[in-house]
């Protein structure tokens, strides 16, 4: 109920400053919601869009379940997505079902490898994890930039971009007459058995006994590195998955920045997600379907598309407000 | 001087306080007995201006205090000394003083406040040094701070929040006495605690609390412990079982000659050598922090020693981590039950499967059974009569007492070979206090050995067979309980003495 609330309040308040901008909020909000559920293509877009996100804030989530303050979601995205690509471009005469699962789980591998590199900076030199993730997220993101200067780059393109993937290494369609890819079902597969981790394993079981003790982790004979680089690693795998699934579904190329922005969105979703899997479908799916909604929107209405981030910020604010304050409620 | 009326406060659907009188007259030292959550704090809390009343009246020295702040209880003469000391480590006696003290007025002027200080410090034979740095300080020094701050403040009631639980016995002795001085002053104390010996030797007289309203009011001398403790509990509280007397068995527990640092790599524990046999209760008695920390995590793993080594039941344990030890069979109940020993944000059964939920039967191959779970949760509440709603209660929501049953009843439930036993009764009342060690005695006939950490004396010899004493990370003593005395332990504890060990407590002492 409070994140309906907090969601409310948010498009309210949004609504204030679109007034101010000098449009009909109600036209815009219209506008939004068209193009956000208008039609089977356009939910197939808000699928595909809320996908990475899904996937890196499941990740994320597990991660500051455990305490571990992991915002290197980026660069993990962006060398996932390399990983895929080079796959894909090596090995064009694959077969069409061997080529994808290869080259997502060279994304998912890279990803994984991103992050236990944070994670053993962090265990080894005790650079706190927040500066590590951050500074890699730069280091990930200008390797993949640097490949596409030189050998990954497509001749002539006059933009820093790979050439067109083989055919054979795209993900399938899913639904007839829209662009919805395979990328889905592989993010509803992951919140389950996220889910399944978190509360049904010993793995989950730790993680949730680090997050809310250290002290009582160590007594209960968890070796908090160990789970640091665990999770580290799992989350890095989830995002360099979705950076693989948005090369090979969404662009069929590697573009230069195409993860600009992801890494923070996952962080906004986890939390928002309340940290729990099951939730983080949801908050996720808000987001891709509010970024949709917001080029419809700009389109019919002009109301420029950064009001969308700040109805994505001014949610989460709501939100985490209405967080804090169950919080201190429940203390008295 | 003081005269409280009525006090009541509700915190959500819990009355803390329930119409609660308390009068204290000048030059009258009154003790607040009560278990954890009969009130105690939230009345002096009340008092001192922390938290309003929801009714009642409070009048102190012929004026009303109402909706008063802690700095006009401190204007109108009322000093507060808690537990955790508000001093600034780093600071000196004097700048601590002065800090938030406005009649120091604008321009600080240390010279004239050492003065004070000096001249309170010899008038109340406090020992201070106002150029001390405070975290150099003993803690009994620091408590003397404390007090010093509320005298120069002009202090006429001083409330005292558990003053005596960090403290060694001859330092327990120096505060009574500088207690009894500030009453012939004409000042009047109100001292919180729940160590009934301490109360009936310094208070004029005693206010028992229990469940927010006052359950007795009686003159300290015309009372014993037994009948304090009834109305604290509430019901009989039974001297503790007879213990069952035996020869020890076969040594359960050996640590030899074992050194370990703290997280400052300061050296906490110096070449400690002893043994526990099977049967056997070996208390290691000591103020709080020489050493006995530092050594319970290195016998159970939490730490590695930098020199020594530890066996169980005969198998050199040292290299192995928390899960080895507690498969070899070592059970450990920490002294810090809400971040260590418990999950407090989590349920009793998990918290009950906190150390073997990866083992069988709480886990079937890769899953966790949270029916097994489940299971052994009504087992365990069952078992050690934990008052609680379910296995799905989360522990935050329980007593202090049914919080320790839990760690109890997970660490005892699995039948360990070895005990290591922290402060295992801290914060306890009576009747969970009675519990823990009847639980220990048990297991101690049950042929287990047990290591039981405390700083209390009393308790040590209620449940012990041998006694030892640590001081700055060694043994400075060693003694069979019948041969005990109570005084040349307590100067044993400050350090002040130390005796070679009593031949008959010596056996099976490894020769490093």
């Amino acid at each position: 109920m409070r994140p309906l609330l907090a969601v409310l309040l948010a498009l309210a308040l949004t609504a204030l400053l679109i007034v101010a901008a000098g449009k009909n909020p109600l036209l815009a909000y219209a506008a939004l919601g068209r193009g956000a559920l208008g039609s089977w293509d356009r939910v197939g877009v808000g699928l595909n869009k809320a996908t990475p996100y899904v996937l890196t804030g499941i990740g994320v989530a597990l991660c500051f379940r455990a305490r571990v303050i992991n915002i290197g979601a980026e660069g993990q995205i962006a060398l996932g997505g390399l990983a895929a690509t080079w796959i894909a471009l090596m090995f064009p005469q694959a077969p069409p079902v061997v080529l994808p699962l290869l080259a997502l789980a060279a994304g998912a591998l890279t990803g994984a490898g991103w992050a236990a590199l944070a994670a053993a900076i962090r265990l080894h030199r005790g650079v706190h994890e927040v500066l590590v993730t951050l500074l890699l997220n730069f280091v990930g993101v200008l390797i993949v930039s640097e490949a596409l200067q030189g050998s990954l780059g497509e001749p002539g393109a006059g933009f820093p971009q790979s050439p067109l993937l083989p055919r054979a290494s795209w993900l399938p369609r899913v639904l007839k007459g829209s662009d919805l890819h395979a990328g889905i079902v592989i993010a509803v597969i992951v919140v389950v058995l996220a889910h399944v981790l978190l509360w049904r394993m010993p793995f989950g079981f730790r993680l949730r006994v680090l997050g809310a003790s250290t002290p009582a982790a160590v007594y209960a004979g968890i070796s908090p590195p160990r789970a640091l680089l665990g999770v580290m690693s799992l989350a890095g795998a989830l995002a360099g998955l979705a950076g693989a699934v948005e090369v090979l579904g969404v662009h069929y190329r590697l573009i230069d920045g195409f993860s600009h922005g992801f890494g923070f969105n996952a962080v906004a979703i986890a939390l928002l997600g309340a940290l729990n899997p099951i939730t983080v479908l949801p908050a996720g799916l808000f987001f891709g379907f509010l970024e949709t909604g917001a080029l419809a929107m700009q389109r019919a209405v002009g109301v420029p598309t950064p009001l969308v981030a700040v109805i994505q910020g001014l949610t989460m604010i709501f939100i985490l407000s209405a967080m804090g304050l169950s919080a201190r409620r429940s203390k008295v | 001087m003081l005269r409280m009326r009525g006090i009541s406060k509700s915190f959500g659907s819990v009355h803390a306080n329930r119409s609660i009188d308390l009068e204290v007259a000048p030059g009258r030292i009154v003790g607040l007995l009560g278990e954890n959550g009969s009130g105690k704090t939230t009345l002096m809390n009340i008092l001192f201006g922390i938290v309003p009343p929801d009714a009642g009246t409070i009048v102190f020295k012929g004026r009303p205090l109402v909706g008063h702040s802690p700095r006009e209880a401190i204007a109108a003469g009322i000093g507060m000394i808690h537990q955790h000391f508000m001093l600034v480590p780093a600071m000196t006696v004097t700048e601590n003083v002065m800090l938030g003290w406005e009649a120091t007025g604008r321009w600080l002027r240390p010279a004239g406040v050492a003065q004070q200080i000096s001249s309170a410090s010899s008038a109340y034979g406090l020992g201070l040094d106002p150029a001390a740095r405070v975290e150099l300080l003993p803690l009994g020094a620091q408590q003397r701070v404390e007090i010093v701050k509320a005298v120069l403040r002009g202090a006429e009631l001083l409330v005292l929040d558990e003053p005596t639980s960090s403290l060694s016995p001859p330092e327990v002795a120096g505060l009574l006495r500088i207690l009894r001085r500030l009453r012939e002053e004409g000042r009047s104390v109100i001292f919180i605690s729940h160590k009934l010996g301490e109360v009936l030797e310094v208070c004029d007289e005693v206010v028992v609390l229990r469940d927010g309203g006052v359950a007795g009011r009686v003159g300290a001398a015309s009372v014993d412990r037994h009948e304090l403790a009834r109305m604290m509990v509430g019901r009989e509280v039974n001297a503790p079982l007879d213990r069952i007397a035996r020869a020890p068995g076969a040594e359960r527990l050996v640590v030899a000659n074992l050194t370990a640092r703290d997280a400052l790599e300061i050296e906490r524990v110096r070449g400690l050598s002893f043994s526990v046999r099977a049967g056997e209760v070996l208390a290691l008695v000591g103020v709080d922090g020489n050493g006995q920390a530092e050594l319970a995590r290195v016998i159970v793993g939490i730490e590695r020693p930098t020199g020594g080594a530890v066996f169980v039941d005969g198998a050199d344990v040292t290299a192995g981590g928390v899960a080895a030890r507690r498969a070899a069979g070592l059970a450990h109940v920490p002294a810090d039950r809400a971040t260590t020993g418990l999950v407090t944000d989590m349920t009793i059964a998990e918290n009950l499967a906190l150390r073997a939920f990866d083992e069988p039967p709480l886990r079937h191959g890769p899953w966790l059974d949270p029916d097994a779970m489940t299971e052994l949760a009504r087992e365990r509440i069952a078992d050690f009569a934990i008052r609680a709603p379910g296995p799905a209660t989360v522990v935050r929501t329980l007593s202090g007492g049914n919080q320790q049953k839990i760690v109890l009843a997970r660490e005892l439930g699995s039948r360990p070979a070895v005990l290591v036993a922290e402060q295992p009764t801290r914060g306890l009342d009576p009747g969970a206090t009675r519990f823990v060690i009847d639980q220990v005695i048990a297991l101690r006939a049950a042929g287990a050995a047990v290591l039981y950490v405390t700083t209390e004396l009393e308790e040590a010899l209620l449940v012990a067979d041998r006694i030892g004493v640590m001081h700055q990370g060694r043994l400075v003593g060693l003694l069979r309980r019948e041969h005990v005395d109570l005084g040349r332990l307590g100067l044993m504890m400050a350090g002040a003495l130390e005796e070679p060990s009593d031949p008959a407590a010596l056996y099976g002492v490894p020769t490093p």
